[in-house]
């Protein structure tokens, strides 16, 4: 586990939480704790901005929240993917890997 | 708009307060960090220590708490815009389908709107154009007509010195000039002389109304000395008619009145005085400029106020100077007083009392409108009380219900004042069609902008007015009543209660109009029935204007009376021929002289006697019709050189001879020839004729022979046995054979020129009489709804009635009389409101008093009889109720 998590590019934390909620229905900070723990840690998302991702993609209609009960029966605010943000993630997701292919094919070739 | 799933909007959460959305983000944090917090203390920190840390790693947490904040508050904003957008289109879909389930309702409901929205605007339109819209000059605001003050406080006219005094002493306005209106004969150019309206005005004149002109300039300075090149600038109708628009025009010359004027510019379309064919320079020569002079006063003035002064500043001006004129020149300015208004307020003075009275009257028709389709619309609530009480039951709030009720009316509302103002465009057109041309600015009248906003504010505040009750009252039925009655709706009292509040308000209302309009058709009955002092049938009048140079001296002119006179006497048919200068009956020329009787003691400086004056030829009287009270008549013995003769009208020796007999008395008028002050001794008495209205009084008059006092303006009257038209044309030529230069105008049978003199008294009539016909139509269908309706609804109780032995004439009293009592109350409420509004009326009321007992009888009278007529009908079908059929509920 390197000790200086990756800093994000613009706009990866959208497609992280959106694919993310994609399993189903969370609460902001299991959405935070699974993107740790899938990422093992490498990603060094910022809480603060990942609250504000949320909120800002809830506006855009991406997804949509209700309140419900934490496993600590408290009560979270649950986010769960909407048909639109279904659409954005798979938008985004095909950006991303082709970017990714067009990066690795040049750096393969250096 | 519809992206929201259906599921969603319908078990939605309701909207959030700004504080409820910040609390949830503040929770939603909170939530984060604690549980960020309880895995550090299951690692072993202490409690304190992990809510420092779980705040250290989040980052900027207030910054966080503002973003989303922010980001929420906007989404519920954006949420219930488009909720409520939804809901819009939801209610106008749900509307249309309501509206179009019911075409017979809509249709009568969009018919009565549009009557009285048509009504209304078509009024305003009127009202927008004479009274409402700044005059078409540049700063209108700053235009003012100045004028002095007769006796009575009236505005009266200037003479030329005290103008010129008034305009050199005045510091107030930038711009002035005087303005004189008459008419010259325009001749040659290759058509027909005719007869133009002329005004004659300062070379500033186009500078005070800063129009600009369409062609060529306005007048310079000093175009007003005698010794300057005559020029003349045109209207550009003139310039298009008789000129076919030529620009080669200017700079030639044309022949007004026998001499040549170079026109030197064509005025644009916004004219002003707005009859004016032609505008000539005022000619300041030594006549006109003579001290004697001082006290002939018949010119007006406008003026362009200076930036800065307010109409106070120069009225108290103009007063200053008004009192230092009187005490400069007391012989001719005693008692002198001046006063200004703004030049809008002074064009429409007379006409805005009326106007305001019919605006006034067509508010209360579009009223009687709105009541008439709100109690429709409580027809059609109470029809569906159950189809709001099952959405009520299924959780409809009753703000929902109210606000989908309201679109309906308001969707009603705006197609009748859609339908409105098709029929305002039409009506507009005839209303300026009808009206008399003395209202003012009449040709700038149309629908325009400012009229259709008029119209769409009616239209909404109508909608929300006649809507608004019916909805709220709809909008809670008692639920469990009309859902076990089930599908028949509630029979509530209340529902009939407020149906003949309504039915009553609307007759109160349509005879309160009804006795506005009974009391101006009395009061032109009266007028009609006015003895006019002449005869007007079989004869008519003409005017000619000699021209100055041709007719310049006293042997001309009379030669040219006589040999008209005598012409038209030979025509076949002409019994009588006379002409007169100043003599036109109904007419708004004047010609006042002040005078003194031989032998009384001169009255002071500005206070002595005057009368009309009159110059006619022997034969006028019996062309006219005028009876000779006693003594004699002008005989062709009184001519030039004889005795000086004069005969007074009777009013005339009442007032100036109240305990003497006149004849034999000599008048000595203060207008003078050669010096010589015109003396006439009273040779008889002739009858009164009204000479400017016939709702004034007959002013006291003085006829002098025309050969002994010659002057300018001819006005000929010829009786005829023949048809008038072929007298007209026969009359015109023999003119021709005497002068072909000389124009004929103001040509009229005597009948027509009673008729037009009440032309604007005939208008505000029909009018108003229209508007009451239109409420009084309205009343009655709404009377006729509410008992049709109370009839159906008491269906089994009159049938029970009948069962028992009421006869059908009893059951029809019983429903008649309810429909007699809504009436008269209605009556008695609208007579006590006509009663009050009608003292607004009074300024228009001839010989009728504004509280006439029999048009107020005659008003209650015509609505008892509506309102019979209209509950008659339902009162025969009650009356057929088969008592049978209603007991088993089958109707």
């Amino acid at each position: 586990m390197p000790k200086t998590p990756l800093e994000l590019m613009q706009g990866t934390v959208a497609v992280l939480i959106l694919k993310t909620l994609s399993w189903g229905p969370l609460h902001g900070y299991d959405v935070s704790r699974s993107i740790r723990l899938r990422s093992e840690g490498a990603l060094g998302l910022e809480d603060a901005a990942l609250y504000q991702a949320l909120h800002r993609m809830e506006r855009k209609g991406w997804i949509e929240a209700e309140w419900g009960l934490s496993e600590t029966h408290r009560r979270a605010k649950f986010y769960r993917l909407t048909e639109e943000g279904r659409r954005a993630l798979q938008a985004e997701v095909t950006t991303w890997r082709s970017y990714v292919t067009a990066v690795s094919k040049v750096l393969e070739t250096a | 708009m519809s992206q929201l799933p259906a599921g969603r909007r319908l078990f939605r959460f309701p909207w959030r307060t700004a504080a409820q959305v910040a609390a949830d983000v503040d929770e939603e944090l909170a939530f984060h960090l604690d549980m960020v917090a309880r895995v550090l203390v299951e690692e072993g920190w202490t409690p304190e220590s992990a809510r420092t840390e779980a705040r250290r790693r989040f980052g900027d947490l207030d910054g966080t708490r503002k973003v989303c904040r922010a980001l929420d508050a906007r989404k519920e904003r954006e949420m219930k815009w488009m909720e409520s957008f939804a809901e819009l289109a939801q209610d106008l879909r749900f509307s249309g389908r309501q509206l179009a389930k019911s075409p017979a309702f809509t249709a009568i409901v969009i018919l009565t709107l549009a009557l009285g929205v048509g009504a209304t605007t078509s009024i305003f339109s009127v009202v927008d154009g004479v009274l409402l819209r700044p005059l078409p000059f540049p700063e209108p605001d700053r235009l003012i007509r100045l004028y002095p003050l007769g006796r009575e406080g009236k505005p009266t006219a200037f003479s030329v010195l005290n103008y010129l005094d008034w305009r050199q002493q005045s510091r107030t306005v930038d711009a002035a000039s005087l303005l004189d209106t008459g008419s010259v004969n325009l001749t040659g150019t290759g058509g027909d002389p005719e007869r133009l309206v002329s005004a004659w005005v300062s070379p500033e004149f186009f500078s005070v109304l800063r129009a600009p002109l369409l062609a060529g300039r306005g007048f310079a300075r000093g175009e007003d000395s005698p010794k300057a090149p005559k020029v003349v600038v045109l209207s550009q109708e003139l310039w298009k008619r008789r000129f076919g628009s030529d620009r080669g025009l200017l700079g030639h010359t044309i022949s007004l009145d026998g001499k040549p004027y170079t026109v030197v510019g064509v005025a644009g379309t916004n004219r002003w005085p707005a009859t004016v064919d032609l505008w000539i320079p005022f000619e300041l020569n030594k006549e006109t400029l003579e001290p004697k002079n001082r006290g002939a006063i018949y010119l007006s003035a406008v003026a362009r106020l200076a930036p800065h002064v307010s109409l106070v500043n120069a009225r108290a001006e103009a007063q200053a100077i008004a009192a230092r004129l009187a005490a400069q020149y007391p012989e001719s300015n005693t008692g002198y007083r001046m006063d200004l208004a703004g030049m809008q307020t002074f064009m429409v003075g007379d006409v805005r009392k009326p106007l305001l009275v019919l605006m006034g009257a067509v508010l209360f028709v579009l009223l009687i409108a709105c009541v008439n389709v709100a109690n429709l619309l409580l027809v059609r609530a109470a029809g569906r009380e159950s189809e709001v009480a099952v959405r009520t039951a299924l959780g409809a709030g009753r703000t929902r219900i109210v606000r989908q009720l309201l679109t309906e009316s308001v969707v009603l509302a705006l197609l009748g004042g859609a339908a409105g103002t098709l029929l305002a465009v039409w009506a507009t057109r005839a209303l300026v069609a009808l009206a008399p041309e003395r209202i003012p600015r009449l040709r700038e009248v149309g629908v325009n902008g400012s009229v259709l906003l008029f119209t769409l504010i009616v239209s909404v505040v109508t909608g929300i007015l006649f809507g608004l009750a019916p909805a709220i009252r709809a909008s809670r039925p008692d639920l469990s009543a009309v859902l076990k009655e089930g599908a028949r709706g509630s029979k509530g009292r209340p529902a009939v209660y407020a149906r003949s509040a309504l039915v009553v308000v609307e007759t109160a209302l349509a005879v309160m109009l009804l006795a506005g309009a009974g009391l101006l058709l009395r009061s032109f009955g009266e007028l009609l029935h006015v003895d006019p002092g002449f005869d007007p049938k079989g004869a008519l009048a003409f005017n000619l204007a000699p021209p100055t140079p041709k007719y310049e001296k006293s042997e001309q002119l009379r030669s040219l009376a006589n040999a008209l006179v005598e012409r038209l006497q030979r025509l076949p048919g002409v019994t009588a021929a006379g002409a007169a200068a100043f003599g036109r009956p109904l007419d708004d020329n004047d010609f006042v002289l002040s005078f003194n009787v031989e032998g009384r003691p001169e009255a002071p400086p500005g206070q002595e006697p005057a009368m009309r004056v009159a110059m006619v030829t022997p034969g006028y009287f019996r062309a006219l019709g005028l009876p000779l009270v006693r003594g004699r008549l002008f005989t062709a013995e009184d001519r030039e050189g004889s005795t000086k003769v004069a005969l007074l009208t009777e009013a005339a020796a009442r007032k100036f001879f109240p305990n003497e007999d006149p004849i034999g008395k000599k008048i000595i008028t203060g207008w003078s020839e050669n010096g010589v002050a015109r003396a006439g001794e009273v040779v008889g008495i002739v009858g009164d004729f009204k000479q400017s209205t016939l709702d004034s009084e007959a002013d006291p008059q003085l006829f002098l022979p025309f050969d002994q006092a010659p002057i300018g303006y001819l006005t000929l009257v010829v009786r005829s046995s023949a048809d008038l038209r072929t007298v007209a044309a026969t009359a015109r030529a023999r003119v021709h054979d005497v002068d072909p230069d000389l124009p004929i105008y103001k040509l009229q049978t005597l009948e027509e020129l009673v008729s037009s003199s009440v032309a604007q008294p005939r208008f505000y009539m029909l009018l108003l009489g229209g508007f009451a016909a239109v409420a009084l139509a309205l009343a009655a269908i709404g009377i006729y709804g509410v008992i049709a309706y109370a009839v159906s609804q008491r269906r089994q109780e009159i049938g029970v009635r009948i069962a028992l032995g009421a006869t059908g004439d009893r059951v029809a009293r019983m429903v008649l009389s309810q429909g007699m009592a809504l009436a008269a109350i209605g009556a008695a409420a609208g007579l006590l409101l006509a009663f009050v509004a009608s003292r607004g009326l009074r300024s228009l009321l001839y010989e009728v008093s504004a509280s006439d007992p029999l048009t107020y009888t005659a008003v209650a009278l015509v609505l008892v009889v509506v309102a019979a007529l209209a509950s008659y009908l339902p009162a025969r079908r009650a009356a057929q109720t088969d008592p049978q059929l209603a007991l088993r509920g089958e109707v």
